[in-house]
Parts: C-alpha cells; sequence; structure tokens
C-alpha cells in the first residue's frame, strides 16, 4: 500500500532534480551549442583546422591521462598509509596533506615557478634550479600535487564510510598476509570511491586552466582551455568567440566519452549494499619502522610541494623589486599594502557568504543526484552534472550569461548559479562514493521502532554520510571562496568577490604583487578551513560513535 | 512495501530541506540583484581592461566634477571580450561607454557595430596617430629595449639581433596586443621585417609570455636584454631592479588604448561628457599622475627620455593581416 505515494515520491524528486539540472546544466550547454550551429558552422573546419590545435587536444589527453594515473594511487596509497596508528604525528598529517587544496590553483603554479624555476628560490638560495618546472613537466607535477589531496580525501571518506576492520580481521586471522587482505578486502571495498576519484581528478585536468597558462604558456605548451583563453585575448571578432566555444565543447565531447559509458555501465557494478555500522575498531597497528618511513615520505612531499614554493613565495612577496636580493635585511611589506584596500572586507564578506549558501546548496544537490542515481530513471544524472565541471570557466560563465544575463546579469545570483553549475559534479562525487553503506534495512527497522522520518534519516542515513557530506561541503567552498575565472567574468556594480577586488588591485604580472595577494588568498583560506576540520574531526571522534551505537545496534535488530 | 518507505524518507530528506533552504538562500542576492539594476540617467557603465590604478582616479574624479555614477568592469582583454560576446547574445552590450587597451580590439567591437561612430570634440587635441572616426586613443603603451646594468645598453633595435646579445627575452603577440603591435611595426618596416625576429631567434632568443615577463627575466639575470613596454620596465627600475631602460632607434614602438562611446547609449550625456573627460587636459593630467603615458601632447606622464625617439604601426594593415602575421611568426618562434 506504502509503495504508491513512496513511487510518487521518487518521481517527484527525479523531476524536480530533473528541472534543476536542465535550467544549470542542460540549457546552458544547449546555448552554447546553439551559437556555434548558427554562427558557426560554415567555419568548422577552420576552427578544426586552425594551426596546434591537434597538439593542444592531444597534450591535454596525455596530461590528463598522466595526472589520474599518479595521483589516484598516490592519494589512495596516504589514505591507507594514515590509516596505520604508528605513523608519527597521523592527526597531523591528515589536515596538512589538504593544504594544497587551500591554496588557489594559480597561486600554487605560480608559487612552484617562484621556487624552483631559473633565478627562482632554490636557484638563488642553493644554486639548484630545474628549468623544466616551466613547460609540461612542470605542469603534470603541481596538477598531480593540486589534485592528490582530492583523491586521498575521497578514498580517505570511503575508508571512513566503507571499511571493514572485521571483514579485514577475519582475513587475517585465516591466515590472509597484508597485501592479500588489501588486494582482496580492502581495494575492492574501496572502488567506488576510487573511481569517483578518478573520474574527477580526469575532469578537473581537462578543464584546469590557472596551471597550464602559467607554468605551460611562457614554455610554448598549449592545451585546450590556454587555447580557448588565447583565441578570447587575440580576437574581438565573432569568429575568435565561436572558434573559443567549439573547443570548450570539444572538452564536453572528451567528457561525454570518457565519463558518460563509465557512469552508466562500471557506476551499479561498483556498488555493494553494505551494512552501515561498520563493527569494529581499525586494526591497531605494532609499532615499526613503516610508520616512520610514511611520515617521511609525506612531509618530502609536503616540503617541495607545498612548503618551499609558498616559502618562496612569501620572500617574493617581501622582496621590494624583482632581481633585489631576498635577504632580510631588503624585507618590506609595501606590496601588501599595495593590494589590500578599503573594498578587500566588503568583497570577502560577500565572497564568505557566497561561498556559504554555494556549498551547503551543492552538498544537498550533490545528495539528492547521488540517491536519485540508483534508480533507473536518475542514472543519467551523475553523468550530466559532470559537463559543466569539464567546461573552463570562463566559457560556462559566457554560458549562463547567454542563458540568463539578460534577467540577472551583473548579480550575486548569476555568480551562484555558476558555481552551482561548476561545482555540483564536485559536490556529488564523494558522496556518491560513500552512499551504498546507506544500508537498505535500518531505516525501516529505525521507523518500525518507532522513530520519525527525519529522526530515522538523521540518525540512521546522516550518521554514517556525515564524513561525505562534510568533506563535499568543505571542498565546494573552499573552491568557491577562491573562485577567480567566473566571478571576474560575470561581476557587476556591488557584486565584486574577493578575487575579482584583489585581483583587479594589481595588474597580475607584477611579481611582488602578485605574489603578496598570493600570499593573502591563500591565508583567507585557512580561517574558515581550520574550524571546519576541528569539526570533522569531532564528528569522527569515538565519542561520537559511542553515542550513536545504540541505533547502530537496533539496526542489527531490525 | 519496505523499499517504498525508505523512499519516502529520502525524498522527503531531500526535498524538504531543498524547499525550505533555496528561498532563504536566494533571498539575499534578490534584493542585491534589484539594486543593481540597469543604468538610469546619472549612471553609465564602463567596460575596461585598464588597470585599476590607471582607471579608478579618473573614475573618482569624473564623479566627483559631475555629479554622476560611473559603474565599473574590468577585467583582461580576453574576459572583456568573453563578457561582450555574451552581452551581444542576451539582449546587447550592457557597456554605454568601452575602453580598450589596443585599437585591434576596438576594431574588432567597430566592425560589430557595437561602438564607434562618435568621437569628442575634443578628439582632434590628439596626435591623429591616434584616432580614427569611431574611437580615441587616450593612453599609450611604449614598447621599448631593457637590459641588465653588467650589460651592454642597445642603441637601436637591430643591436638586439647583433652579436652583442645571446639571450633576449621577447613578449608574445598572441598573449600582449603591445607585442603585436610591435610585431606589426618591424614587419612594416623594410629594414627589419620578419628577418629581425629569425637573426634573434638564431642567437637564442626566447619568447616569454607577457612584457612584465621579459623584464622579471631580465631583472633577474637569466636573460641579457629584452623587449617590453616601458611603464612595467620603469616600475621596476625605481624600485630597485637592476635593470637599465632605452627607446631605441629608429623609435620606442607606440600602441594605444582607445576609448569608443556604444553605439545604443549614442544619445547618453552623461557616457559623452566621461569620454570628453578621459580625452581632455585634465582628465589626462590624472591618468598621467597615475602611471599612464597620456596621447594629449604636453601632458605629463611617467619618464620619457628627451628628444626619445617613437614610431607607429598602421594599424589598419595589421587587422587585416593579423592571421598571416601571427603564422608567420609561429613559423620563428614555435607556438
Amino acid at each position: 500500500m506504502a509503495s504508491r505515494p513512496a513511487g510518487l515520491g521518487r518521481r517527484s524528486g527525479v523531476l524536480a532534480v530533473g528541472v534543476v539540472i536542465a535550467l544549470l546544466v542542460v540549457f546552458p550547454v544547449i546555448r552554447l551549442g546553439y551559437v556555434v550551429w548558427t554562427e558557426g558552422s560554415g567555419h568548422l573546419d577552420e576552427v578544426f583546422g586552425g594551426p596546434g590545435l591537434g597538439e593542444a587536444v592531444t597534450n591535454t589527453l596525455l596530461l590528463a591521462v598522466a595526472v589520474t594515473a599518479v595521483a589516484v594511487p598516490l592519494g589512495a596509497a596516504v589514505a591507507l598509509g594514515l590509516r596505520r596508528t604508528d605513523v608519527p604525528g597521523r592527526r597531523w598529517w591528515r589536515f596538512s596533506m589538504l593544504l594544497p587544496v587551500l591554496v588557489p590553483q594559480f597561486v600554487l603554479g605560480y608559487s612552484w615557478t617562484q621556487a624552483y624555476a631559473r633565478a627562482g628560490f632554490t636557484d638563488t638560495v642553493f644554486g639548484l634550479p630545474w628549468p623544466s618546472v616551466l613547460g609540461p613537466w612542470g605542469v603534470w607535477a603541481v596538477l598531480v600535487v593540486n589534485t592528490v589531496p582530492l583523491t586521498y580525501l575521497l578514498t580517505a571518506v570511503g575508508l571512513a564510510t566503507r571499511a571493514e576492520p572485521d571483514l579485514e580481521r577475519a582475513a587475517r586471522a585465516s591466515g590472509a598476509g597484508a597485501a592479500a587482505v588489501l588486494r582482496e578486502v580492502t581495494l575492492p571495498l574501496l572502488r567506488p570511491s576510487l573511481a569517483a576519484a578518478s573520474v574527477l581528478s580526469f575532469v578537473l585536468t581537462l578543464e584546469s586552466f590557472a596551471i597550464p597558462q602559467v607554468m605551460g604558456t611562457p614554455a610554448g605548451f598549449s592545451t585546450v582551455t590556454t587555447t580557448i583563453y588565447r583565441d578570447l585575448s587575440l580576437g574581438s571578432d565573432p569568429l575568435s568567440f565561436v572558434e573559443a566555444i567549439t573547443l570548450a565543447l570539444l572538452l564536453v565531447a572528451i567528457t561525454v566519452l570518457v565519463v558518460v559509458p563509465a557512469d552508466l555501465w562500471l557506476g551499479p557494478r561498483l556498488r555493494v549494499n553494505r551494512v552501515a555500522d561498520s563493527a569494529g575498531a581499525p586494526i591497531v597497528t605494532p609499532r615499526g619502522a613503516a610508520g616512520r618511513w610514511i611520515a617521511g615520505g609525506l612531509g618530502v612531499y609536503l616540503l617541495l610541494g607545498v612548503i618551499v614554493p609558498l616559502v618562496a613565495l612569501v620572500t617574493t612577496a617581501m622582496t621590494p623589486a624583482v632581481g633585489v636580493s631576498r635577504s632580510p635585511a631588503n624585507w618590506t611589506l609595501d606590496n601588501f599594502a599595495a593590494v589590500v584596500n578599503s573594498r578587500t572586507t566588503d568583497a570577502l564578506a560577500r565572497s564568505a557568504l557566497l561561498a556559504l549558501i554555494a556549498a551547503t546548496l551543492l552538498t544537498l544537490l550533490g545528495g539528492c543526484v547521488a540517491v536519485l542515481e540508483r534508480g533507473r530513471a536518475g542514472r543519467a544524472m551523475a553523468s550530466l552534472v559532470t559537463l559543466t565541471l569539464v567546461l573552463p570557466g570562463s566559457t560556462l560563465a559566457v554560458a549562463l550569461l547567454i542563458a540568463y544575463g539578460r534577467w540577472i546579469g551583473g548579480t550575486l545570483t548569476l555568480i551562484l548559479l555558476a558555481y552551482l553549475a561548476k561545482l555540483w559534479a564536485f559536490a556529488h562525487r564523494p558522496i556518491s562514493g560513500a552512499l551504498d553503506r546507506l544500508p537498505p534495512g535500518e531505516l525501516q527497522a529505525a521507523r518500525a521502532s518507532g522513530a520519525g522520518a527525519l529522526t530515522a534519516v538523521r540518525t540512521v542515513a546522516l550518521r554514517p554520510l556525515a564524513p561525505a557530506l562534510l568533506a563535499a561541503w568543505l571542498v565546494c567552498f573552499v573552491t568557491a571562496l577562491h573562485e577567480v575565472t567566473m566571478s571576474s567574468l560575470l561581476y557587476g556594480p556591488g557584486s565584486e568577490t574577493l578575487a575579482v577586488v584583489v585581483l583587479n588591485s594589481a595588474e597580475l604580472g607584477r611579481v611582488g604583487l602578485t605574489a603578496a595577494l598570493s600570499v593573502l588568498l591563500t591565508l583567507v583560506m585557512l580561517v574558515p578551513a581550520l574550524p571546519a576540520w576541528l569539526l570533522i574531526r569531532w564528528l569522527r571522534s569515538p565519542r561520537r560513535a559511542c553515542d550513536a551505537a545504540p541505533v547502530g545496534r537496533l539496526s542489527h535488530a531490525g | 512495501m519496505l523499499r517504498g518507505m525508505k523512499a519516502v524518507a529520502r525524498a522527503r530528506f531531500s526535498r524538504g530541506r531543498f524547499a525550505l533552504l533555496m528561498p532563504l538562500a536566494l533571498l539575499p542576492l534578490a534584493c542585491d540583484a534589484s539594486a543593481s539594476g540597469g543604468s538610469d540617467a546619472d549612471s553609465i557603465t564602463l567596460y575596461t581592461c585598464v588597470s585599476d590604478e590607471s582607471v579608478q582616479p579618473i573614475i573618482e574624479q569624473f564623479e566627483a566634477d559631475s555629479g554622476a555614477e560611473v559603474n565599473l568592469f574590468r577585467a583582461p582583454t580576453g574576459d572583456l571580450n568573453a563578457r561582450i560576446a555574451g552581452d551581444v547574445r542576451s539582449g546587447g552590450l550592457k557597456a554605454d561607454v568601452v575602453w580598450a587597451c589596443d585599437p585591434l580590439t576596438m576594431q574588432g567591437y567597430v566592425d560589430q557595430d557595437l561602438v564607434g561612430g562618435w568621437t569628442p570634440d575634443n578628439a582632434t587635441d590628439i596626435p591623429e596617430q591616434f584616432r580614427t572616426d569611431d574611437y580615441v586613443g587616450v593612453a599609450v603603451l611604449y614598447v621599448v629595449a631593457i637590459h641588465r646594468n653588467d650589460e651592454p645598453a642597445p642603441s637601436s633595435w637591430s643591436d638586439l639581433a647583433g652579436a652583442d646579445y645571446e639571450s633576449v627575452a621577447l613578449p608574445d603577440p598572441t598573449v600582449a596586443a603591445s607585442a603585436l603591435g610591435a610585431l606589426g611595426w618591424f614587419d612594416q618596416n623594410p629594414e627589419y621585417g620578419l628577418d629581425f625576429y629569425a637573426t634573434l631567434q638564431q642567437n637564442g632568443a626566447q619568447q616569454l609570455s607577457t612584457p612584465d615577463d621579459v623584464v622579471t627575466g631580465v631583472a633577474q639575470g637569466v636573460y641579457q636584454a629584452g623587449i617590453t613596454i616601458a611603464n612595467s620596465a620603469y616600475l621596476a627600475k625605481d624600485a630597485g631592479s637592476p635593470i637599465g631602460v632605452v627607446w631605441p632607434e629608429p623609435g620606442a614602438v607606440a600602441v594605444y588604448g582607445p576609448i569608443a562611446l556604444a553605439n545604443d547609449s549614442a544619445d547618453s550625456t552623461v557616457a559623452q561628457d566621461f569620454i570628453s573627460y578621459v580625452v581632455s587636459e585634465s582628465g589626462q593630467q590624472v591618468l598621467g599622475e597615475a602611471g599612464s603615458y597620456p596621447t594629449l601632447p604636453g601632458v605629463e606622464g611617467p619618464e620619457v627620455p628627451v628628444d626619445a625617439p617613437v614610431v607607429y604601426p598602421d594599424w589598419p594593415t595589421i587587422t587585416d593581416k593579423k592571421d598571416a602575421l601571427l603564422a608567420d611568426y609561429q613559423k620563428i618562434f614555435g607556438g
């Protein structure tokens, strides 16, 4: 009897989310396609025959594969390594692994050039330059450093929601070695999270712009996104614009070819329904040398990937002019004073509000798609929301401007819509990777035991999903807060975001000023990230797990 | 039935929260939207790629003098092009005045009938090389040579292609319009032509991205000399960077930034007044004090050596043969 309203509920859920997807994703992409169709159909051979396009496409695809092939295993290895209880300073490492994601992309790229290029920090201080940092190798390395926190986070969330310490213990007790347990128990359980990490890593590399632009373009290394930007910069004529849009749609086509089959075919096969209550404490590792090696490896990775570049950035920001020695005698704060003005605080408040609303709505939207994609009607949703993630920021901004600019051009609402469209997949994938922990029988058991619908969802569904929801929220919040490309193209009077004000206050390219504003943008990230991380830790602490234990026992009774 | 209950719980969760939060979240933004609606009689919208430090003082002074309000959208040329292209396809250009950084970009807007057809009466005070019937140049970038202090100073452009310099840095003409202007001038000048670039390349010259990158590279000692813009070079030099600035013979290449009235705002007196003000002596003085080179003769800007030679590229020719020129250039310097 209850099945009819339930079916209706699911159908109206699919309908509601479908409408939002149509408005945020499908219509803007179709508008872009329409522009190409009406204005550029006679010129497509010129666009695709343009010099260097084949090279840019090849570079982009190779980069996406090379970054994913390294960032996913590396992130997973770090997450698994940090599970070991014998790693000294484990909690600290868990936080500091996320540092690179708090640094805006262009800042990370820029700081690497300040650290390792000729006449950079390591060259002037130790006489050790790495000239290839400008070019494909540098772009690849920084993209890996930028992506590993995300793949680590997704794997760690997967471990938090999916790991089965009891199964692992049983395997060990039955005589399996550590490698066999990893291969036969842990990794198979992690497959949905690893798939989510791979898709995100691949798509994020396809659409990455700031790092290839800062580190690749000076060395003549072009990608599809830098070619798009060049088209837009070089010509104000309609054909250049159509060329840029066509290339952006090419990225969408690549995503459709790669991600849609993966979602439709692989997605359902990777999911397994497991009991939500991950019974038993994690396996305690005996103290050994391995933990110290892991800590040492992480230390080297963070030192070279983040700390040396950031130190270089700070010394650059405090040096009055290029070519002047970086010694403390010359240090000055003038560059910082030049990039802070009265509009900065207004913009900071506006950006924080925008990021807060965007991250909250995105977590809800991501959760909706994760729930609905389990049904046949909702299965294409996951792939659809990935399409706007791959559109480069400049193109997505133009798409939304063309679609809705007539009514809400120049407002914060349009910028918010752009964030929702851009980051929907960002919120959805981590939740999706963890959702099959939601046990089929436990909600019913809770309801049968007298819990109201909200209580049942709160105590049964939200608790095992909390790490994934928080991770999704945090990633979206941080990304929205330091978003540059879309807001600087869409803003109007009264809707300047922090990045717009800071970037406009100094013409980029003047080294000291660029470094100073990069340092400030990074510091701003740390302010909200710290409490959020502490909240995640608190939610995952053993005391909370004990509080919730009665519900877990209840579920077994059901 | 069990599956149905689960779905109800989930659907309630997702839709209930969603319905609750969405209007709340959008409320402040919607207020914001209504507050910042279209421009009324006393306010205009300016689209520009000129840096904040140059454009803000001008806007402040104009607002103080006229009582009108100027809404500013400022972005690098690529983003400006994207925004305008988006505007055009969603109801029309939202700007009343467009202030571009190079004539090539502006000519593209004129060709689409977005701007032009009007220049202020005082435009005739500006030298002819810096204006057309559709727009008038209000600021100039001078492409000059720089050298590291411990390297010899070049006296002419051809010196840079001589044996003294094994590592010269130059900006990418597909990135910087000033570099494209210089490329156009060298190409149009029979004494140089594209052979100048070929010789530079054979001697070991490196193409970097922006003029600022060239200043950075030379100041850091990575390159002996380079081609860049005067503002950037003098800023670094004055801050203490160990470089010298030369206006080589036959002249620094002048690339002007033009301002134009939007066609849809042809009858806006505030927009016309703003353009007249930027062209006027007082507007040009504000611009010069803010660190740009004014186009109006006699108004002081940043440093210019006495009798510094200046040459002017022919922009209509560059506009016509841009693609072929860049293709030929890229045969020399890769892509």
